[in-house]
């Protein structure tokens, strides 16, 4: 019923066509070069397909912003949210989103449909995962003049490649990276770092780099901490180190070895005024051709198939984009799918235990 | 050379669709049920992923870790005492005797009330394996499929190691090892005509494994190769150490089901007190519970365990798999086989160093040659157990070293404890594999099955007189004495009778020393006793002493010859 009552909407909007809209559609986002990739691939042609503009309001992730807006005083006014997958769920069972239409999606252009189009795991109950990032290892290309670090083990390997590490001061991809050192294969990980055997071993995985390490926690410094030689590894967000490195031509290398892949999905607020309108942008800025461009303009893979077959050339450096994307089979392959069930359920313990573990380095120290 | 007749091309294909069927269902039934356990070890906190959900409360976790192993021993009482009309785990021992007796399984309801029974054991936590169960569903299958070649000779044998295969290969991702498990546990023997099938349905099974539903690997290990000529002697050295583990192992096994038996309790209780038991230790150790794939994997990592912890698990898991499986909880020996020997390799990989000065290449050699020493002769299945190192690991160096390891644990292991624990187990039933086929499938045939009741029959007080008359009659040489209630009192061969007076009484001129066979001789202990006989046939008796018939010595020697024939006819069948 509720089914067919989106679709009937969507085509009613969808014959109107360009017919003039009062209305503004408001879009939450994160900002800064992912923005504006965003309103060059998907907004814009958007008010150009519908008249309709896209208005955007800042987002740092989480969850509270949204409960706060949809809680306050008057008619929320947000139509669609950009957020993590694990935020994503975690709303989504918190009661803040409408729940996901997967029907609402247009199929690719060869006729395959949505549900076969996308990566497995991208229908989430309210919301739909369009693009991957991944969180990885680079390092300054000065400091290793001769062999470079290939992998996560090197990364935990000072006397091979000495120099100083920066890491994110959270316990978020460093267990996985420190397990992985002992051969742990990538689909066993979290079954392992479930059990307090895993999690000692991966911390003492972590004691043989701690002395060098630098914390990090916003995201635009691990590429500052590399640029200026501050030190030799960090880890740090795909499209930052790409946009440095390409862009700005920065000596910065990634290794794509046990990169963390996370989702960005798109999801509804609960109450939106106008759920069909929400619905029909999510539908344009799925649609194969969007995503493809805007993976054109930044290194945020497409999460599905027809899409990444878009990938060419950057649309103003003009560099192909394939080898830089977190869903390059190549980098798939060697890639950690971060577990979300598990992050959420382990958030309290993964706190404690790495500030105990931080609070025991700055002892020893 | 005989030419392809239909018959032939008939069979062939039938023996084919067999194959392919009863591969492709087992296969299907080992991921569902594989599959379900793990869905089962989730939903009741019983493997770490799921247990790390109750770490912020863990009076929860102790009410589950004591609950949920007892609750499903209690659930497994109740349906093997109700539903399995053995009263027991069904498993390889029942598939190895449907197989080598050419007898019907045990019953379709037994059969899945067991493997439901299985289901909850693996899914409450209970210390037990994985394999045996899935043995036993390729088992169901198979015989259920071997209906459709009634024409065939030994379709069931060949159907049930299709089965057996095919849950083999699926489970472990492992078609040759499949292929060899089937024919080296379950056969016996290497016909073209069981090999043909059972090799299809291993490879359907891992194409259903592989292809169909890309299941990922039991484990992976990463090794870079034995870099020491000499680390080849301390794998033989580990192979013999580890027989002893094993004969202990089985040892412990076989007593705990004794003194399961002594236990003051109703059967349909005692795996609730093993399951409580082991929810107090694993309050402890965590890694005793289930099947522990963590464990595993952990085994293979260089600092992952002390020495002294490797020891105590061990222990744990060796005292708690005999408690499970002795007090009635549903599986197999494989799986805790594996994590036993892991960690006993890792042991032995992490003591030795410190003992000899001599270089070595790290832990992982010694724990995969640990875990295949100690399980392969608990199953009795060398070849089986170096295939599965070969498939799992793809590296020759690894699959050499537990060569090695292996071979000299089954060396040592069968002077200690005979070739494996279901032959034990089949040799507590009264078929006792040990000596060969031949002598065990003639040591469970009754010779009463050759009963004949053309014999002449006298009263003691009847005289000389009468039995000349009757033996000329009927043209014999011999009569057998029997008391009013039909008890047998002796025999009177003509040779005694002839020379005496008509009127003496037959008592006098009796044999009571000869040969008699009882309800329950089989043919083998037949043809024991009639080595020093001479006369036409052997009276059997009951157990109450009354004449049943005779068995003639030629049928004595037909049934022996008709056997062997048998078996050597089954194994060098072709299609």
């Amino acid at each position: 019923m509720r089914r067919l009552e989106i679709l009937v909407v969507v085509l009613a909007a969808l014959a109107t066509g360009a017919a003039a809209d009062e209305r503004t559609l408001t879009v939450l986002t994160w900002g800064g070069a992912y923005e504006a990739s965003q309103r060059a691939a998907l907004f814009e042609p958007f008010t150009e397909a519908t008249g309709i503009e896209v208005e955007t309001v800042h987002y740092d992730g989480g969850i509270e912003a949204i409960r706060r807006h949809l809680s306050g005083e008057g008619e929320p006014t947000w139509d669609v949210i950009d957020m993590i997958r694990a935020d994503a769920r975690t709303a989504c069972r918190a009661g803040l989103l409408e729940p996901f239409d997967p029907a609402i999606l247009a199929p690719a252009p060869d006729g395959t449909p949505a549900a076969e189009d996308f990566i497995p795991g991208s229908f989430g109950p309210c919301s739909i995962s369009h693009i991957v990032f991944a969180t990885v290892i680079a390092y300054d290309d000065r400091a290793f003049p001769g062999a470079k670090p290939q992998s996560v083990a090197d990364f935990f390997d000072l006397e091979a490649f000495p120099g100083k590490r920066a890491l994110r001061k959270a316990p978020v991809g460093l267990l996985e990276w420190a397990l992985r050192t002992y051969g742990v294969p990538r689909a066993q990980i979290y079954d392992l770092l479930s059990t307090e055997r895993g999690l000692n071993l991966a911390f003492r995985g972590l004691d043989r780099i701690r002395g060098q390490t630098v914390w990090w926690k916003d995201g635009a410094e691990p590429v500052e901490l590399l640029r200026s030689g501050e030190v030799a590894m960090a880890s740090g967000y795909n499209g930052r180190f790409f946009h440095a490195q390409v862009m700005e031509g920065a000596p910065i290398s990634i290794i794509w070895d046990s990169a963390l892949l996370e989702f960005n999905n798109w999801a509804i607020p609960a109450g939106t005024p106008d759920r069909a309108l929400a619905g029909r942008f999510i539908r344009f800025a799925t649609a194969s051709e969007r995503l493809g461009a805007l993976a054109n303009r930044i290194s945020y893979g497409p999460a599905r198939l027809s899409a990444q077959r878009r990938i060419g050339l950057h649309v103003t450096a003009g560099i192909p984009m394939p080898p830089h994307m977190p869903t390059a089979p190549r980098h798939l392959g060697e890639a950690i799918i971060k577990d979300h069930a598990w992050y959420a359920q382990t958030a309290e313990l993964r706190r404690r235990r790495f500030e105990a573990w931080l609070e025991n380095v700055d002892a020893s120290n | 050379m005989a030419a392809l007749d239909r018959e032939s091309a008939y069979r062939i294909a039938l023996l084919a669709l067999v194959g392919l069927l009863t591969g492709g269902l087992s296969a299907l039934a080992a991921i569902a049920f594989v599959d379900a356990v793990l869905w089962l070890n989730d939903a009741l906190f019983v493997s770490a992923y799921a247990r790390i959900r109750l770490e912020a409360a863990p009076i929860l976790l102790v009410a589950a870790t004591l609950a949920v192993p007892a609750l499903g021993g209690l659930v497994v009482g109740q349906l093997v005492t109700r539903w399995v009309r053995e009263g027991r785990a069904l498993g390889p021992p029942d598939a190895i005797f449907a197989v080598q007796m050419r007898q019907p399984p045990p019953t379709l309801r037994s059969g899945l009330a067991s493997t439901l029974a299985a289901l909850v054991s693996l899914g409450s936590g209970a210390s037990v394996g994985q394999y045996g169960p899935l043995v036993y569903m390729g088992t169901l299958i198979g015989a259920l499929a071997s209906r459709l070649g009634r024409r065939i000779p030994d379709i069931q044998a060949v159907a049930i190691a299709c089965g057996v295969a095919a849950a083999i290969a699926t489970a472990f991702n492992a078609p040759i090892a499949g292929l060899v498990f089937a024919h080296e546990v379950i056969l016996r023997h290497y016909s073209l005509r069981a090999f043909a099938p059972v090799t299809v349905a291993a490879a359907t099974g891992y194409v259903m494994a592989n292809v169909v539903f890309e299941r990922p690997p039991l484990f992976l290990v990463e090794f870079a190769g034995v870099r020491h000529g000499h680390e080849f002697l301390l794998f033989a050295v580990e192979g013999v150490l580890a027989a002893f583990l094993a004969a202990g192992y089985v040892a412990l096994i076989v007593r705990a089901a004794r003194a399961a038996a002594r236990v003051p309790l109703p059967a349909a209780l005692r795996p609730a007190l093993a399951g409580l038991v082991l929810g107090v230790v694993a309050l402890e150790l965590p890694e005793v519970l289930g099947i522990g794939k963590e464990t595993l994997r952990f085994a293979t990592i260089e600092g992952a365990f002390s020495a002294g912890e490797l020891v105590l698990l061990v222990v744990a898991k060796v005292a708690l798999t005999a408690l499970c499986l002795g007090f009635g909880f549903v599986g197999g020996v494989f799986s805790p086989a594996l994590l036993i020997g892991i960690l006993a390799g890792a042991l032995f990989g992490l003591v030795w160093p410190a003992v000899l000065p001599l270089a070595h290449s790290g832990i992982v050699p010694y724990a995969i040659c640990g875990m295949m020493a100690v399980t392969s002769p608990v199953i009795g299945a060398p070849l089986t157990t170096i295939l599965i190192v070969f498939e799992l690991t793809r590296n020759y160096d690894l699959t050499i070293a537990a060569m090695v390891a292996v071979v000299f644990s089954n060396l040592v292991a069968y002077r200690i404890i005979g070739r494996s624990l279901f032959d034990i187990q089949l040799a507590g039933r009264g078929f006792d594999l040990s000596l060969g086929r031949d002598r065990a499938i003639l040591r469970h045939r009754p010779v009463a099955a050759r009963l004949s009741r053309d014999y002449i029959a006298l009263a003691s007080d009847d005289t000389v007189g009468t039995l000349l008359a009757r033996l000329e009659a009927e043209g014999r040489a011999e009569a057998l004495l029997t008391d009013r209630d039909g008890r047998l009192r002796g025999q009177v061969h003509l040779q005694d009778a002839v020379a005496r007076p008509d009127a003496t009484p037959l008592a006098e001129v009796a044999r009571t020393d000869a040969v008699v066979f009882g309800e329950r001789t089989t043919l083998w202990d037949a043809m024991i006793a009639m080595r020093d006989f001479i006369g036409e046939a052997v009276p059997v008796v009951a157990d109450d002493g009354r004449l049943l018939g005779v068995v003639p010595e030629s049928a004595v020697i037909a049934g022996y010859v008709e056997a062997v024939q048998d078996l050597r006819r089954e194994e060098n069948a072709a299609a």
